[in-house]
């Protein structure tokens, strides 16, 4: 039957293509159990795409899936759930207002008379894959009052909750800080002593290299290569995935600053629940430089950003000024009004519309900062010519500016969104995470982006849970811990361990204050 | 623009997959599949479907006044699902339309019985009140929702109940005893001459009411299709932090939508009295509001789609009157005909076209990419 070894799983010829576009073009994966099976490429090359065919979401145009020897046809995702398929999605699907437990067993209760919900032996059944799988979560807390690293781990015990014998993790570590990281890789290794296969996509090939097996290279829609980690070296891997050498690094010149565009002044942000989140916070930012905040998620970062831009109110005695302007507790439209543009971290809450057009959503925030000619019509020349430019300046894969957004891949929604606040004719830009979910190949061309404005004279306020990025980009450092803003140096004054060591609160007294 | 996958070149021809051929096709076997099972429920009451369907027609377009008629029923569809049509646009969810009616209703009763204006002027008067009652209608939920999270399915609902029973009391108790009159239906006098809708089709129940519900369509298709503020009202509705984030006014915006919609449920009910009735009766809509939100959804909230199911919808109902006076049949089995219509409508035909087209198209595509690029790892 088999003229070559059989492997636990294998993906064959697989083809899959949206309208003209073939996301998956004959593609053939194989993974053997009870390894980590790294799947790498960059945006828009057809990973989750695989992944959502493998997990029943997609059916394939043509090839076969077949498991442990067995050929397998998935009507759905329930169906390939029960086939030992589990999927955690890079946006996370859980219900905020539920407990951990309730979002652990949704959908698949264990039940009395094929009726009731038997609580007491779905909460046995959880409870053991906690302990066997030594997972420590807060299991009766609400979603939403738990860290995103937890969410994760949610995450995993739901789709092992349902039986998972091959996990798919989607980009897992583009939310999680480097402690997250680690507790994430502790998870898997002892998921895999346990007999489950793991396959992981990720951008990050540090990441892949620290865990993989094996590794798998996608481009196009295509295999380009299918290595051991022990047989290649991080340059070639990177090669391999975008056909050219990826240095990673920034190239940046001193700057000059200029006069000060952005003064704060003992800002503090307090949440719904009253509990102060940002504590009398004082920097500036100054024409042409990038200051950078480097800091754990969670730390008061949000709550910073969102004060500042007017979507959450700043406490009595705090000061924004831009430009001279006090613009404390102003709104967003006010602040786009005035020149200054945002990338929120939540691309599919904050920073689009999925189910929007491109072009809708290339045009938000400029139609109220800059406008088009006409105040009353939509005009669709000066509407697609801007399009345009985001699109082909930021390299967004899409069919075209009325393909929804939704359609597009990851890291190209995060490209639009960066490509649309980026092109206005902004004084300040606040960013947070620009570079989260892009390939290694397209983060130096992003840097190179945002480099590029400063040069212009403009102002960027970096906020970023990659601390290499913070590195790389900013003219100063600032490490945000527990809400309290500590000064890290200038470029390059200061080691990665040494602000590393700040950002987990091994700094100066007056945090403990 | 589009680097890096190579494309299938898909051969040019009649694409059912997509766009306006879908909808064509949506509607065509919606109505033959109705036309079917139609006949089947009037055979077996006993009756011939030929003659049946033959006097719907004629009822609905036999002749001028059929026409008239279709069209006079046709008006209160466009409006009230127009306001329903605007709302869930944008994310919110109006139910209230019917008591918005009921008040529009009213106020015109009440403005052109009692105040004397220039003919003409006393109409407009009337039809621009009736919108504005809809408004404060819509208000209250509106600020419930914007200052107090309180979701407008509720309350919405609630002032229809209000509505109804506010504006029957005031007719029952205050309206009549005032006018030393003494009657069995609970309904205001007729309104004054000068304050009624000029007629469409002479001789017929058609009036101006028709056109401009179609102008407020084709107003509400222009301001989404065309217009900035549309665009904003349509990214509100689907993601407002987005919107918020962008820097559009989201407290405005979203007030206009309540406004918008409360004002054209409100004018449907200054239109019936205006053009239609001549006078407020308890109970006239017949849940005409309910039939807006149902219309708006069967064309995917397309205004200009709405035009032409309401014209169908006011066909129907006279139709069913027709044939209700020529045979044993009740108009029951019109209106079970037309929401079996709503149900066939809203079935997925697009899947089911695209699942065909795939089988029948990809194969031969697909076959060529396999060889071309060789099944190396097939067995
Ligand atoms: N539902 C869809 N409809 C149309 N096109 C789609 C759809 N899903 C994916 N695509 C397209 O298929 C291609 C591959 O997308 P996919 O999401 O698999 O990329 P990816 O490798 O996961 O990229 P990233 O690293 O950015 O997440 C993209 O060009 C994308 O636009
Ligand atoms: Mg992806």
């Amino acid at each position: 039957m088999q003229n070559e070894e059989q492997h636990y799983l294998e993906m064959r010829n697989i083809v899959k293509s949206f309208g003209p576009l073939i996301a998956n073009n004959n593609i053939t994966l194989k993974v053997e159990k009870a390894t980590v099976h790294a799947l790498i490429g960059e945006n828009g090359a057809g990973k989750s795409t695989l992944m959502n065919i493998l997990s029943g979401i997609y059916k394939p145009d043509y090839g076969e899936i077949i498991i442990d020897g067995k050929k397998m046809h998935f009507r759905n995702s329930f169906d390939a759930a029960k086939n030992g398929i589990g999927m955690v999605f890079q946006e996370f699907m859980l219900f905020d207002d539920l407990t951990v437990i309730e979002n652990i067993v949704y959908a698949y209760e264990k039940t009395r008379y094929g009726m009731f919900i038997d609580k007491k032996k779905n909460r046995e059944k959880v409870e053991q894959i906690c302990r066997d799988y030594h997972f420590n979560i807060p299991l009766d807390a609400k979603v939403s009052e738990i860290p995103v690293s937890l969410l994760q781990q949610v995450e995993i015990v739901k789709v092992l909750y349902k039986g998972a014998e091959i996990i798919i993790l989607d980009e897992p570590t583009s939310v999680l800080t480097p402690q997250g990281v680690q507790g994430l890789f502790k998870a898997i290794r002892f998921l895999i002593k346990n007999g489950k296969t793991i396959i992981l996509i990720t951008h990050k090939l540090k990441e892949v290299f620290a865990i993989a097996d094996e590794i798998t290279v996608l481009r196009d829609g295509k295999v380009t290569g299918n290595v051991k980690p022990s047989e290649i070296t991080e340059n070639e891997l990177a090669n391999m995935m975008v056909g050219r050498e990826v240095l990673l690094e920034a190239d940046k010149d001193p700057v000059e600053p200029g006069e000060v565009i952005l003064e704060v002044k003992n800002l503090t942000v307090k949440d719904k629940e009253g509990v102060v989140r940002v504590k009398n916070v004082n920097f500036d930012v100054h024409a042409g430089e990038i200051v950078g905040i480097a800091g754990v998620a969670g730390s008061g970062q949000q709550f910073l950003v969102e004060a500042l831009f007017g979507l959450s109110d700043a406490e009595k005695g705090s000061q924004i000024l831009f430009n001279g302007k006090d613009i404390t507790n102003g709104t967003p439209r006010d602040a786009r009004l005035m020149g200054i543009g945002y990338i929120p971290q939540d691309r599919l809450n904050a920073g689009g519309n999925p189910q929007g057009t491109i072009w809708e959503n290339a045009i938000m925030g400029y139609h109220v900062a800059h406008g088009f000619k006409s105040k009353v019509f939509l005009d669709h020349k000066e509407i697609d010519e801007f399009s345009d430019r985001v699109v082909a300046q930021f390299n967004v894969k899409t069919q075209g500016l009325n393909e929804k957004l939704k359609s597009l891949s990851g890291g190209n929604i995060q490209k639009l969104i960066v490509g649309r606040e980026s092109i206005q004719d902004n004084k300040l830009l606040i960013i947070e995470d620009p570079t989260r979910g892009i390939d290694v190949g397209a983060i130096e061309f992003v840097w190179e982006k945002l480099l590029a404005i400063t040069r212009e004279g403009k102002g960027i306020l970096l906020v970023s849970h990659e601390l290499n990025e913070v590195m790389q980009l900013s003219d100063r450092i600032y490490v945000i811990y527990n809400g309290v803003l500590i000064e890290a140096g200038n470029y390059h004054e200061k080691t990665e361990q040494e602000i590393g060591l700040l950002m987990l609160g091994g700094g100066e007294d007056d945090v403990w204050k | 623009m589009t680097s890096g996958n190579e494309t299938i070149a898909k051969p040019k021809r009649f694409d059912l997959t997509s766009g306006i051929w879908v909808e064509v096709a949506r509607y065509f076997f919606s109505f033959i599949g109705v036309l079917l099972l139609g006949a089947l429920l009037i055979y077996a009451q006993g009756e011939d479907p030929l003659k049946a369907a033959k006097l719907i027609v004629a009822g609905a377009f036999g002749n001028r006044v059929a026409i008239g008629n279709s069209f006079r029923w046709a008006t209160p569809c466009l409006l009230t699902g127009a306001a329903a049509i605007v709302a869930f646009k944008s994310g919110v969810n109006n139910l209230g339309i019917e008591g918005q009616m009921y008040l529009g209703a009213f106020i015109a009763a009440v403005i052109g019985y009692f105040y004397k204006l220039p003919a003409g002027v006393h109409m407009i008067v009337c039809l621009v009140a009736a919108g504005f009652s809809g408004v404060i209608w819509m208000i209250i939920p509106a600020v419930m929702r914007l200052f107090f999270r309180i979701n407008e399915y509720i309350t919405t609902m609630m002032m229809n109940f209000i509505a109804t029973l506010f504006c029957d009391f005031f007719v029952i108790w205050v309206i009549i005893p005032s006018l030393g009159i003494t009657t069995t239906t609970a309904a205001t006098p007729n309104i004054m001459k000068g304050a009624r809708l000029p007629s469409l089709i002479k001789g017929t129940s058609a009036s101006w009411g028709f056109l401009l519900g179609i102008f407020c369509c084709v107003f509400v298709y222009i301001l989404y299709r065309y217009t900035i503020q549309g665009y904003e009202l349509k990214q509100v509705g689907e993601n407002l932090k987005f919107a918020l984030v962008g820097g559009v006014n989201v407290k405005k915006t979203f007030l206009s939508i309540f406004v918008l919609s409360g004002f054209l449920g409100g004018l449907a009910g200054g239109v019936e009295v205006t053009g239609g009735y001549y006078r407020y009766v308890s109970g006239f809509s017949y849940t005409m509001g309910w039939e807006g939100i149902m219309i708006a959804n069967i064309c995917k909230q397309n205004p200009i789609a709405l035009i032409f199911v309401s014209i169908i919808w006011g066909a129907l109902k006279t139709g069913a009157m027709n044939m209700e006076r020529g045979t044993a049949l009740n108009r029951l089995t019109v209106n079970l005909l037309q929401m079996i219509f709503v149900i066939l409508v809203s079935i997925d035909f697009e899947g089911i076209f695209k699942f065909f087209d795939d089988r029948i198209n990809k194969k031969k595509e697909l076959d060529k990419i396999i060889r071309q690029t060789g099944a190396q790892n097939a067995n």
